[in-house]
């Protein structure tokens, strides 16, 4: 902890294939150029970062997905997840590139032609609240209990009444995803499921698509997005390289 | 913008939201949590991580969250019951997905984080390049007080679930 900082490090964004690498043309972090650092058949695009780099916000986020963006366009490339900072060229190719070489090679030749398509869906709070009071007898009867009479007369059952629709929330989120998930896995590569992060969101998966198939894929999204309308709005968030699909797994 | 080749389709129904990586909210969970990653070479601590924990609040038991569910469920008595169904629905959801009527947490948070632009701002980056500088000022207090780097996101998801 006590050695001296230096006075500049290697941010890394992602790895690529060291063969016909040419680092994306456009800026990195600070508008630092972009560099590449090869081993073998792999190569880590970098860019330097003060040595004490440390705190980060909206630019430098962007320029993370910005050099990565600008990469997946000629080629394949595995992100990183921002904030990787190594302290120089050597340690780069020493504690990233060598140790996991054979892991990054197999993992670019997996996601080589592929992209990662984000969905998600947030249920409409209007029409998921009446199915809730049409499926729950005990809200339904106590919404009507409370029906205009003065809050301050009704304060405890206003709350039991929120805790009642809370849990009705909790039952319902997630139900709709494996329906969604399903009609869209046939068109992915592979998919992740992840974690409703809404109080109202009724899916958040990632897939792993063919770039060749994304027609298909997208217009099966549009097709979902029309049939749930008004229901569970959708979010497609695409093409992105293959955040949730790439990992180091143990080094050697 | 190159776009051409990582849209070729453009969906006709209108009913999906869309964005690429440029929308950087809804890219964040991916690029802070997912990716190659060593762990000891993670060295930096997020400007506003505190704001990005909310994005992760489900239902939590309080009264607060109570008493709001009971007034959105008696305001829909407010609202004429034949429109349910019919396209007007549709116009009182906005592109984020959530609904005007309420602030969604995560309308909250990308408020917190990024002022109230949209996406479609995020795309002219000299605008939002001050107010960044404007904001960072207020939240330098907080970014020092959280320099605990990567474990925003970890807690994130033990919290979520």
């Amino acid at each position: 902890m006590t050695v001296a900082q230096p006075e500049t490090a290697k941010y890394v964004y992602g790895v690529v294939r060291s063969e016909g690498a040419s680092p994306p043309k456009g800026a990195g972090i600070d508008d630092e150029p972009i560099g590449v650092v090869a081993h073998g058949s792999v190569a880590a695009l970098t860019s330097d970062v003060p040595g004490d780099f440390l705190e980060a916000g909206r630019q430098e986020l962007l320029a993370h997905t910005r050099v990565l963006e600008e990469a997946m366009e000629s080629s394949v490339v595995l992100p990183m997840r921002f904030g990787v900072v190594m302290p120089d060229e050597e340690t780069v190719h020493d504690r990233l590139l060598a140790p996991f070489a054979e892991a990054l090679e197999e993992q670019l030749q997996e996601m080589d032609g592929k992209v990662e398509v984000t969905i998600k869906g947030i249920h409409d709070e209007e029409s998921i609240l009446r199915e809730v009071i049409s499926e729950n007898r005990e809200i339904a009867e106590l919404k009507e209990a409370i029906q205009g009479k003065p809050e301050a007369a009704t304060y405890y059952e206003r709350i039991r009444l929120g805790e009642l629709i809370a849990a009705a929330l909790d039952d319902k989120r997630g139900a709709a995803a494996p329906g969604i998930i399903d009609r869209l896995a046939p068109f992915a590569v592979d998919v992740r499921v992840g974690e409703p992060v809404h109080e109202r969101m009724a899916v958040n998966a990632s897939f792993l698509v063919e770039r060749a198939r994304l027609g298909e894929f997208d217009r099966v999204v549009d097709q979902i997005g029309a049939e749930l309308a008004g229901r569970i709005q959708l979010k497609y968030t695409g093409p992105l390289p293959p955040h949730s699909f790439v990992e180091l797994g143990a080094g050697v | 913008m190159a776009t051409a080749m990582q849209q070729p389709y453009r969906g006709g129904s209108g009913y999906v939201a869309r964005s690429s990586s440029s929308g950087l909210y809804d890219v964040l969970e991916l690029i802070l949590d997912k990716g190659l990653v060593i762990d000891v070479f993670v060295r930096v601590s997020l400007i506003g991580i505190e704001i990005l924990t909310i994005d992760a609040r489900i239902v939590i038991a309080s009264v607060d969250t109570y008493l709001r569910f009971a007034e959105a469920v008696n305001r829909l008595d407010l609202m004429s019951t034949e429109t349910q169904g019919l396209p007007e629905l549709m116009e009182g959801i906005t592109e984020g997905g959530a609904s005007k009527k309420t602030q969604g947490v995560l309308q909250g948070a990308k408020e917190a984080l990024f002022g109230d632009e949209d996406e479609e701002d995020e795309e002219k980056e000299e605008e939002p390049a001050t107010k960044r500088q404007r904001s960072s000022s207020t939240t330098a207090k907080r970014r020092r007080a959280s320099s605990s780097s990567s474990s925003g996101s970890s807690q994130r998801r033990s919290k979520g679930s």
